[in-house]
Order: C-alpha cells, then sequence, then structure tokens
C-alpha cells in the first residue's frame, strides 16, 4: 500500500506550518458547509419526489458507513451485506407486527438481534481471507434469499411484507420524507461518530494492521480474529439499523430487493468511489452513486440499462481509483504543499546525529 | 421414496453434476493461473446459452452447432480479458479487486442481455426437446444426457490438455510456481491469458448444454454462481479434481434431497456444505498449499 507509511489521516507530521492551518480550516468550512447544505436540504427540495430521493441517498449513506466498518478498517471486501440490513428490516417489521412492540424499540432490539446472528456467521466466515471471505458472503445473501422466499408464513414470501408506519396517519407524505431524512442522517452522524472513535483508537491500529498485512499483525500480537469479529458484529449492527430504518420509511419489505447481491454492491461501490480508508468516503460516495441511480432508473425506467451504468460505473472505480475519490482529492492538495520538496529539511549530520543517538537507548530497552 | 424414483434421482444428480464440474472446473483454472475469483464466469454462462438460444431462433440449426462460434469466441474474449482488464489490477489487492472487476463484468452483462433480449423467459424448442428413454424404471431425458456427455468431453479434453501437452505441462508450472516457470523460460503471462481463455471457453460449452434443456432469463446467473462457488471453496481453491469431486458429490446430493425437500430448499445443501466446510477445513478439503491464504 502506498499511504501505508503515512499516519491515517494523510497529514506526514509537518504541522504547524501554515498550509496546514489554511487547509484545515478549509476543511472544517467545507464540513460546516456540508452540514448546512444537508440539514437545509428539505427546505430546499422543490416537491415529494426530490425529498424523497434525499431520503434514498441518505438511507445508502447510511449502509456504506455501516459497511465501511468491515470494508475500511480490515480491507475485508462483504459483497453480502444486505444479508444484515435485510435481516435487520425484517426483524424491525415483525417485532412491530408480531411482537407488538412500538416502532423505535422494535428497530433497536432487531438489530442488536442481527448483531447477535452475525456473531456465528463472523466467527465462520472470518476464518477465511480474501476470495473465500467474498464468496461466503454472497452465499449467505442467497441462502437469505431462499429462506425468506421460502418461509412465507412467517415473511410473507414473494408477496412481501407491509410495515407499519411509526408516524401516525395524519403526518402527510412530505412531512414523513422530511423526518425520515433527519432520522437517517442522525443514524449517519452516529456511525460516523462511532467510526471516528474506533479510527483513533488502539483497538483502530490493530485493525488497520490487519488490513496492510494480517501475518505480520498476529506475529505482532494482534488478537487479529478477536478485532475482525468485533468490528464484524459493529458492522452488522449499523447496517442492520439502516436497513430496518429504510424498512419504517419505505413501508414495504420484499425478499428480492432486501437480500439482493445488488444492494450489497452498491455499499461496496459507494465505500471504494469514496474512499474506504477515509471518514467521509462511503458518504460522499454515497452521494455520488446514489443520485446517480436515481438518475438512470428515472432515465431508463424498467429496461436492465441501469445494471450496466452500474457496472461500468464499478469497473471503472476498481481500474482507475481503487483508492477512491477523496484520497484523490487529498494528493492534489498536497501538491501545492511548500514542503513537499525533495531536499530534506534536516542535514545529513543531523539526521546521523539523531539515529547513533536513540539507537543505544533502543537496545538497552530491548536487553531489558 | 421408492427404488426408481431413487435410481431416477441419482442418475439426474450425475447428469447435473457433469455439468457442475465442468463449470467448476472452469474457475479453478482462473484461480490456478491468476488468484482470480471470477463471479462473471455463470454470466458467461447465461451469455453463452443465450447465444446458443438466438442462433437456433435465427437459423433454425441445432444449437449445439453454434458452439464452433461461442467456444473460439469466448476463448478471446478470455484472453482478452487477462490481458487488457484483469492485468493492469495492482498485485497487492488483486484477488480482492478481481472479485469486484469480474462482479462489474456480470453486472453488465446481465444488463446488456436485459436490455438486447428483454427480461422474457427463453426456451429452445427441438424436435427431441421431449424425448426421453427409459433405463431400470428410471426416465432420462435425451437432452439433459446429450449435455452431459458434452460436459465430460469437455473435462476429458481439458484433462489431455494439462497432462499430455507442452501447453499443459507449461500451464501447470505457471499455476503451481509462476516464479520458477518464468525462470525455465515459460512466458508465464501468456500462459495464463491462454488459460483464461480455456477457462471462458468452458462456461460456452456449458452454457450451450444449459440452454437445451432449461428456461433461461438474464438474471439467471445467480442461481449458478453461489453453488459453484461454493464447490470450488470445499473442493479446495485452486485444485481440478477436487472441484470435480466435490461438484459430482453436491449434485448427487441436492438431487436426491429435491424429492422430499423441494428444489428451493435443496439447493440450501450447497451453503450448508459451505458453512460446514469453512468450521472443518478452511482451505477445503483437497486443496493444497494454494488454498491456504484466500
Amino acid at each position: 500500500m502506498r499511504s501505508a507509511s503515512k499516519a491515517p489521516d494523510g497529514t506526514t507530521g509537518t504541522s504547524g506550518t501554515t498550509f496546514d492551518r489554511v487547509l484545515l480550516g478549509g476543511k472544517v468550512l467545507l464540513l460546516l458547509a456540508g452540514l448546512a447544505l444537508v440539514l437545509a436540504f428539505p427546505g430546499l427540495a422543490p416537491d415529494a419526489f426530490i425529498l424523497s430521493v434525499g431520503v434514498t441517498i441518505a438511507s445508502y449513506a447510511a449502509l456504506a458507513v455501516g459497511w465501511n466498518f468491515v470494508g475500511g478498517f480490515t480491507g475485508y471486501i462483504s459483497l453480502g451485506h444486505a444479508a444484515y440490513s435485510g435481516l435487520g428490516g425484517y426483524a424491525t417489521a415483525l417485532l412491530i407486527i408480531d411482537g407488538g412492540l412500538n416502532p423505535w424499540l422494535a428497530l433497536g432490539v432487531g438489530a442488536l438481534g442481527v448483531a447477535v446472528v452475525a456473531v456465528p456467521i463472523g466467527v465462520a466466515s472470518l476464518r477465511v481471507r480474501g476470495a473465500s471471505f467474498v464468496i461466503v458472503s454472497i452465499a449467505m445473501v442467497l441462502i437469505l434469499l431462499l429462506v425468506s422466499q421460502s418461509w412465507a408464513d412467517v415473511t410473507g414470501g414473494s408477496s412481501g411484507l407491509r410495515v407499519p408506519r411509526p408516524f401516525s396517519d395524519d403526518v402527510l407524505r412530505p412531512e414523513q420524507h422530511e423526518r425520515f431524512f433527519y432520522l437517517h442522517v442522525a443514524l449517519v452522524a452516529v456511525a460516523l461518530l462511532v467510526w471516528w472513535a474506533i479510527d483513533r483508537s488502539r483497538f483502530g491500529i490493530g485493525l488497520k494492521a490487519i488490513r496492510e498485512d494480517e501475518d505480520k499483525a498476529q506475529s505482532l500480537g494482534v488478537p487479529t480474529f478477536k478485532y475482525k469479529l468485533v468490528v464484524f458484529v459493529i458492522s452488522a449492527f449499523f447496517t442492520a439499523l439502516a436497513g430496518g430504518m429504510y424498512a419504517l420509511w419505505f413501508g414495504y419489505l420484499d425478499p428480492i430487493f432486501q437480500f439482493s447481491i445488488l444492494i450489497g454492491s452498491y455499499m461496496v461501490l459507494m465505500s471504494l468511489l469514496g474512499g474506504i480508508r477515509s471518514l467521509f468516503g462511503p458518504v460522499v460516495g454515497a452521494v455520488i452513486v446514489g443520485y446517480s441511480l436515481e438518475y438512470f432508473k428515472n432515465q431508463y425506467g424498467d429496461s436492465q440499462f441501469h445494471l450496466v451504468a452500474l457496472g461500468l460505473m464499478l469497473g471503472l472505480v476498481v481500474l482507475f481509483m481503487p483508492d477512491g475519490v477523496l484520497p484523490a482529492i487529498g494528493q492534489l492538495v498536497n501538491r501545492f504543499r511548500p514542503t513537499a520538496t525533495s531536499i530534506r529539511e534536516e542535514s545529513a549530520a543531523d539526521l546521523l546525529a539523531r539515529t547513533t543517538k536513540t539507537e543505544p537507548r533502543q537496545a538497552e530497552e530491548v536487553s531489558r | 421414496m421408492s427404488g426408481s424414483l431413487l435410481l431416477q434421482s441419482l442418475i439426474l444428480g450425475i447428469l447435473l453434476g457433469g455439468l457442475y464440474a465442468l463449470l467448476a472446473a472452469g474457475l479453478t483454472l482462473y484461480f490456478g493461473v491468476m488468484r482470480v475469483v471470477m463471479i462473471a464466469h455463470s454470466a458467461f454462462l447465461i451469455l453463452a446459452a443465450y447465444l446458443a438460444w438466438y442462433f437456433n431462433r435465427e437459423t433454425g440449426i441445432d444449437p449445439l452447432l453454434s458452439l464452433l462460434v461461442t467456444v473460439p469466441l469466448f476463448f478471446v474474449a478470455g484472453v482478452a480479458m487477462q490481458r487488457l482488464l484483469l492485468s493492469r489490477l495492482r498485485p497487492a489487492t488483486l484477488t480482492m479487486m478481481s472479485v469486484l472487476l469480474t462482479f462489474a463484468i456480470a453486472l453488465t452483462i446481465e444488463g446488456l442481455l436485459g436490455y438486447v433480449f428483454t427480461g422474457t423467459q427463453r426456451r429452445i424448442q427441438l424436435d427431441y426437446s421431449g424425448s426421453s428413454f427409459e433405463v431400470a424404471g428410471a426416465n432420462i431425458a435425451v437432452v439433459k444426457l446429450i449435455a452431459f456427455g458434452l460436459a465430460a468431453l469437455s473435462l476429458l479434453g481439458l484433462y489431455l490438455l494439462m497432462k499430455k501437452t507442452r501447453f499443459g505441462q507449461a500451464l501447470r508450472a505457471t499455476i503451481q510456481h509462476p516464479e520458477a516457470a518464468r525462470l525455465l523460460g515459460i512466458s508465464t503471462d501468456r500462459i495464463a491469458g491462454y488459460g483464461f481463455g480455456i477457462g471462458l471457453a468452458t462456461a460456452a460449452v456449458g452454457g450451450t448444454a444449459l440452454a437445451l434443456d432449461s428456461t433461461i432469463y438474464p438474471s439467471l446467473h445467480w442461481h449458478w454462481i453461489g453453488p459453484l462457488m461454493a464447490i470450488i471453496v470445499i473442493g479446495g481453491l485452486g485444485s481440478i479434481p477436487g472441484a470435480a469431486i466435490a461438484a459430482m458429490l453436491l449434485g448427487v446430493t441436492q438431487s436426491l434431497l429435491q424429492v422430499p425437500m423441494g428444489t428451493t430448499w435443496a439447493q440450501t445443501v450447497f451453503y450448508i456444505a459451505l458453512f460446514a466446510t469453512l468450521m472443518v477445513r478452511p482451505q477445503g478439503f483437497f486443496g493444497g498449499r494454494l488454498a491456504q491464504r484466500f
């Protein structure tokens, strides 16, 4: 990995220069502007359709951020995260319909239930790496699709399941969209906060070590399997919350759309396009991909052409931009960094003095 | 379950297993030469089935003759895919990214099939479509037997190619140890390209065999990729005999379970076997050194 030698946030230790302060200010401004735009969106949307597109994109963002707990930290690419969003949706719906729970309580309990279910799945699938892991993740979705279609008594089978609305009927549709938009945004914010906290923790460093080289991480004493399992369960939990929230908003579940490999591939595409190593990568990716998906579906209607568009987009990202948009922008900005020259600031003599001074001390520590 | 019904399921299972074995062999070949998991394999399978159906509809000639066109075409497509697309990926993340790239190709093929031929279900009508014969009380359809014959012949051809020719020797050397093969003067890049082409050619044969006796539609490939992927993991990634044995066993099991459980639940046998394998032996049952890390 090229970026492995750098610190995770891309800074190379030259903090304190004017350039860095300007950069930080720019980032904060950009973040605030983005936040303001997101919060003002329901007021700016001209009609209910645009508003519903906004909710869909927010839902994609929640799914992608949930996916990025596993994908971003450990580098295990799961194409089957639709399993957890679908389970979250069905768990929420069934807890409301059959369990008589309050919708919001059902959402939380359902997601916790999915997290519990994710433990044995994680134990089985995290035993293998790379390609086998992807195969297992796809298999998970296909199994759940088979089960949910065949087990019609519980899931409603192919005819689908109607989810009761959490808000009373006198709340009109645009109002519903607006409330769910803010709920989805809040979910994304919480998930991002957790991601950020893990990113800065010892746990996060261990996970990133697994991503860069799992065998080396293990030999350095990182409890790789435990770490992978914990982050896998966290990821399943947030993905299930996003799936449940979507079910409450959309009000209807169909196995073909819930347990679809397409949904899982959307999550991968969004995160990769935005950049799986960056905090906001999945969100940026969700906005780009979500908007394009809605555009393609609107333009080409019922024809299968949106699949071609999705396929081409994914192919181009994998071939030409596997690190994502945000890191690419970061590299572009770094070009303008005034200190980024090939000439070292310190002289060779300084360097020699520093290394000879520290080395004996290190040797001492090792011998002790 | 009566005796003749059991025999019938067993024979149908073997016939189905043959097709699975051929397709899984193709998947194993890709993995062997390039450590690539080719999700688009079954999409090409359905593409070949559509081409056979289209050929039959337009010309009225037996769809088996479409093989003369599709096999070379798919071979060239496979070589091109390896040389132009997959070899561009970074070696460090090749396995993961190749999954995504071939997944993207699968989506594109599915979308184009739906766009060109619409989502309508298609089926080839032949004058021998309905004919069948009886063996000890079991009813065997002629088309299924032809499909199995095609698969068995191709597998035999693949075996002879791998074991008896100089090219096969070079291919096996590339699979076993690419660096050593390069030192011996084998052009591993070119061999890998040809290996990919042969893998895709198996999809052309399999697709034509599939088109003979089943109804096809663009999203059918998802029903194939799951079982095939399960087969190669259970057999051990990279082992062709392992894939063939796992394919036979699972094909027969699926067919036997179809009678008491119905077709949908019988399909879960692949996934149950997959998870059982992961718990007991994550590298698969016949996989050697290669399968350990993937």
